[in-house]
């Protein structure tokens, strides 16, 4: 066997590890607040169509904050980056803003937006402006001056450099914020939802709670998790095809 | 004899007042077509900033460049620069062929017929067969010769390289300084090599200028009276070649030892 496989299988015992250890305390407790994970496996199959019904929900709502930080705060980012006394003038703020944690301004928001699905957007939206905002300033204020020598010895026009030199070379770095905002979109939404009930599945969780199914709620958490997961492998997969020059996996020809 | 590239009385300077730092200071040069011209001095001597002053891509303090006649306020077309710094000067998110192509974006061409001529320079830089390969899935070698491939595609009359083969191995380098040589005469390319390597200045002119210590000027120009094409064992022994190394040799350990100039 591989050295690689051994390694992956290894890290398989560790979870099922753990299942075990939870059925065999599960079986000792004898109380429904404490299901275990047969419990859970039975809760998953009778409340699937629901959940992911819940899940849709939210996850169509952490794609439409995310949606709207991006198409706000990438340009927002590329213009302080390239406008430097603005940058440097903001720079403190941003710097602020970065350290708040998100759920921290959902008061705020319900204030002005209430608690419908508009005020869950704005905060979903501002947790994932700040990694967007602040790798796409940092993109763009560090780009190799090599290349504006490039771009001019070239006779590209500022217009030209901006999308075919900057643009791209940011990009790495961009979307390495963009995935750290995904992760904070999906956290976010979550939040919101359980503390401004509505639907979605942190509703479904909080509700689950309330009604002491605790197994219907693990239930929610594991396909939270899948979703987290699945989301993750694919924005994994388009980075690697879209900056692939960036990873550079292949050798030298030489 | 008319000049490609001319400069009269250019100087260059950081800073003001107390803070006031020359680095070009009345330097006076002028390039003929067909010429391949080296550029040596001791090293920070300015070498650098005078390459971006003559490319348009540093505006000089006092004086003038001229290209083909006009004054040059921006990179003129028909001038290309080779950096030293090839792995950062190619674009990593395109091809080889695209990068080459990237430079041909102000020539009068066809699609088809522009890509027939990146493929023919890249042929010539011998590349051919790594159209498709990424400069970062090649040696340093050949990733140079796409950045010159690029140089010459962008309707080059004038290359100014910028210590071109200062990152290469001595072998490779040895292949490169006959190579660009056998593209000048191909392509009938001008050309303006900075370095700081005497032996490679001199083996690859026809005229060496000498620069002097900061602020810097051309100091001497050598007349390198030999044959071309040249030729790595039979150049490198020749008198005339000796003869042109010794005085430029000479002349910038005399500098470096801080001797009064002439």
């Amino acid at each position: 066997m591989k050295r690689e496989t051994r390694i992956a299988l290894l890290g398989l015992l560790v979870p099922l590890g753990i299942v075990i250890l939870w059925q065999i305390a599960a079986l000792l407790q004898k109380t429904p607040l404490f299901p275990g994970p047969g419990k859970v496996v039975v809760a998953i199959w009778d409340n699937y169509p629901v959940i992911l019904h819940q899940l849709g929900i939210t996850l169509r709502r952490a794609s439409a904050g995310f949606a709207v930080a991006v198409v706000t705060m990438i340009p927002l980012g590329i213009f302080l980056g390239r406008v430097r006394v603005v940058g440097k003038v903001l720079e403190p703020l941003m710097d602020m803003l970065a350290t708040l944690p998100p759920p921290a301004i959902i008061p705020l928001v319900m204030l002005f937006a209430g608690t419908g699905d508009w005020a869950k957007i704005v905060i979903i939206a501002y947790a994932a402006a700040v990694p967007l905002l602040m790798n796409s300033y940092e993109a763009s204020h560090s780009i190799n001056p090599m290349l504006s020598r490039v771009a001019k010895s070239l006779h590209l026009s500022r217009l030209e450099t901006m999308r075919l030199i900057d643009w791209p070379s940011s990009l790495p770095m961009i979307a390495t914020g963009a995935r750290l905002a995904i992760a904070s979109s999906l956290l976010v939404s979550v939040t919101s939802e359980m503390l401004l009930s509505t639907n979605g599945i942190g509703t479904y969780l909080q509700r689950s709670q309330e009604n002491f199914r605790i197994d219907a709620g693990l239930a929610g958490i594991a396909f939270i998790s899948l979703a987290g997961v699945l989301v993750n492998a694919g924005v994994f997969r388009l980075e690697k095809k879209w900056l692939f020059w960036h990873y550079r996996d292949q050798r030298p020809a030489e | 004899m008319t000049a490609l590239l001319s400069t009269s009385a250019v100087g260059k300077h950081y800073g003001s007042g107390a803070a006031r730092m020359p680095i070009i200071d009345g330097l006076e040069l002028s390039i003929a077509k067909g010429e391949f011209v080296s550029l040596v001095g001791p090293s920070g001597c300015g070498k650098t900033t005078l390459l971006m002053c003559l490319a348009g891509l540093l505006a000089p303090s006092e004086g003038q460049v001229r290209f083909n006649g006009q004054l040059v306020t921006a990179p003129p077309i028909g001038l290309s620069v080779v950096f030293q710094d090839y792995s950062r000067s190619l674009l990593p998110w395109k091809s080889n062929l695209d990068n080459v192509l990237f430079g041909m974006r102000r020539v009068q061409l066809s699609g088809p017929e522009k890509r027939a001529r990146a493929v023919e320079i890249l042929a010539a830089v011998g590349l051919s067969g790594f159209e498709a390969h990424y400069p970062w899935q090649v040696s340093g070698g050949m990733q140079q010769r796409v950045a010159i491939a690029r140089g010459i595609a962008a309707q080059s009359q004038l290359l100014l390289l910028d210590e071109p083969l200062a990152a290469v191995d001595a072998q490779t380098r040895a292949d490169m300084q006959d190579l660009l040589l056998d593209l000048a005469k191909r392509f009938n390319q001008t050309c303006v090599l900075v370095t700081h390597d005497v032996e490679e200045a001199v083996y690859m002119a026809n005229r060496v200028l000498v620069l002097g210590p900061r602020p810097t000027k051309v100091v001497r120009e050598v007349i390198v009276d030999l044959p071309m094409p040249r030729d790595q064992l039979a150049t490198r022994e020749d008198p005339a070649f000796l003869h042109a190394r010794h005085e430029v040799m000479a002349l910038i350990r005399g500098m470096r030892q801080g001797k009064a100039l002439a």
